[in-house]
């Protein structure tokens, strides 16, 4: 890809407007279509096309596999610590009630938050894993 | 005043419509490769910019018309970066257009 | 009215005409790029259906994270079909499959029936009334008509939002496990692939340890 300046530079331009719009999808999933689930690919995606085109050791330098690796687990923690917070609070399993006056939204957040960074650190260790494979070839 | 927006707004959303079936016909019509992507540049730049402008003059919300504005912005930006990449990919791996059979390879490629 | 009726079965052949096209190729490599182009017809389908959050979902995954990953994986493992003799079974197999399927959406509602079961539910309508009522609402005015769908005021305005991660948390709790597993399985199996590589002289012994030769 040393050739391609003109993708470089496009790419360069992109990524920053694909990773903002993933947070923008996150965090306006209460109010328009959205999500968790969109914006962890829509991150991943952002990531993805850097390795594509600037080099998969400038994409480990940038995001540690090793992060993302700990990003699979964080995800779903989060999900089931916001679960058990709310038992300890007095609430059932997951009741955003129990967070108080706005619960449900401030325990829809933190649940989406969870389920962004599993999708988004799967997608991007599936990709470094296999485009490990290729490398190593 | 809206009357001259919506004739306005069809002024350019019927020229981009036919461009971009102009640009399917191209598509499916012409002899090679790179002029196929000729075909399918227009229809990705042209044909969709002249229909998304139509669509900003549509008495409508203004954010509807920011968005437009957005996605005008980014398929500027992406269509034709897609289109030189295919067509850098189809070079450096040695596609030749039928005019030029006989074209050298480019420098990268001989240096592998 | 027709108009939109067209653009549903123009959408609908183009998917029908995809998926004809991906079943007769061998190259895998234009399987994934056809593949791709089907999720975003389906994409747009779901549009056409008023779904935005699956069309987005569609969109992103399907036509775009899921299409680079196949391409990954079509790098590692090379891009021709192996060739398989086809059985006319497998056809009549197809057929009659989806002959019981058009068979059975027979029995369902005309689209769109505002008598369907799914709209008079009174789920569906705790679903689509906690959209509507703010969070305030429940304990400052709780108004007597709607006395049972209080409780589900939640006050956000997407309900597709509100059903995932509230009403319907531990399903959604069971699919991020589900996309957790599937990350493991990937690291497990082809993880750190560059540190632990075998040497050809390392073997590795799989007969069990009671069965071995002293040595």
């Amino acid at each position: 890809m040393k050739n391609h300046v003109i993708l470089r530079v496009v790419t360069k331009l992109l990524i920053p407007y694909i990773l903002l719009y993933a947070f923008y999808v996150q965090w306006h999933g209460d109010y328009g279509p959205g999500g968790g689930f969109q914006a962890g690919v829509i991150f991943a995606a952002g990531i993805i096309l850097y390795a594509l085109v600037f080099g998969l050791q400038a994409a480990e330098d940038a995001i540690h596999p090793r992060v993302v690796h700990a990003g699979v687990a964080a995800g779903l923690l989060l999900y089931l610590a916001v679960g058990v917070v709310a038992l300890l609070l007095g609430g059932n399993f997951l009741d955003y009630d129990a967070f108080g006056h706005h619960g449900q939204h401030h325990g829809i957040l933190l649940v989406e938050t969870g389920v962004f960074i599993t999708v988004a650190s799967v997608m991007v260790t599936i990709f470094y894993s296999f485009a490990e494979l290729v490398r190593s070839d | 005043m809206d009357a001259i927006r919506e004739a306005l707004s069809w002024l350019f959303i019927v020229p981009g419509a036919l461009l971009c079936v102009t640009g399917g016909i191209g598509l499916l019509r012409l002899p090679d490769f790179y002029a196929r992507m000729h075909a399918a540049g227009v229809t990705d730049t042209l044909g969709t910019a002249l229909v998304l402008v139509g669509l900003m003059l549509q008495p409508a919300d203004w954010t509807v018309t920011v968005k437009l504005a957005v996605i005008l912005f980014f398929l500027y930006v992406t269509s034709p970066t897609a289109a030189h990449a295919l067509i850098h990919a189809a070079y450096t791996s040695g596609h030749r257009p039928e005019f030029a059979k006989d074209a050298p390879l480019p420098r990268e490629v001989e240096s592998r | 009215m027709i108009g939109e009726q067209l653009i549903g079965v123009i959408l609908l052949a183009l998917l029908a005409l995809t998926a004809i096209t991906i079943a007769r190729l061998r190259n895998l490599l234009a399987t994934a790029m056809l593949s791709g182009i089907f999720s975003l017809l389906g994409a747009c389908w779901m549009l056409f259906l008023d779904a935005p959050d699956v069309a987005f979902t569609e969109a992103a995954v399907g036509a775009g994270i899921s299409t680079i990953l196949i391409l990954a994986t079509l790098c590692v493992v090379g891009a021709d079909e192996k060739q398989v003799q086809e059985s006319p079974l497998a056809l009549l197999v197809v057929l009659v499959a989806g002959g019981v399927l058009v068979y059975g959406t027979l029995d369902m509602p005309r689209f769109g029936d505002p008598n369907a079961p799914a709209h008079q539910s009174l789920v569906t309508q705790a679903y689509l009334y906690s959209a509507n009522a703010p969070a305030e609402h429940r304990e400052t005015q709780p108004s007597r008509d709607a006395h049972e769908l209080e409780t589900f005021a939640v006050g956000i305005p997407n309900t597709v939002t509100t059903v995932l991660a509230s009403f319907r948390g531990y399903d959604t709790m069971g699919e991020t496990a589900v996309i957790f597993t599937a990350g493991l399985g990937v690291v497990v199996i082809l993880g750190g692939a560059r540190h632990r590589r075998f040497e050809p002289s390392e073997t590795v012994d799989i007969t069990p340890s009671d069965e071995r030769p002293e040595a």
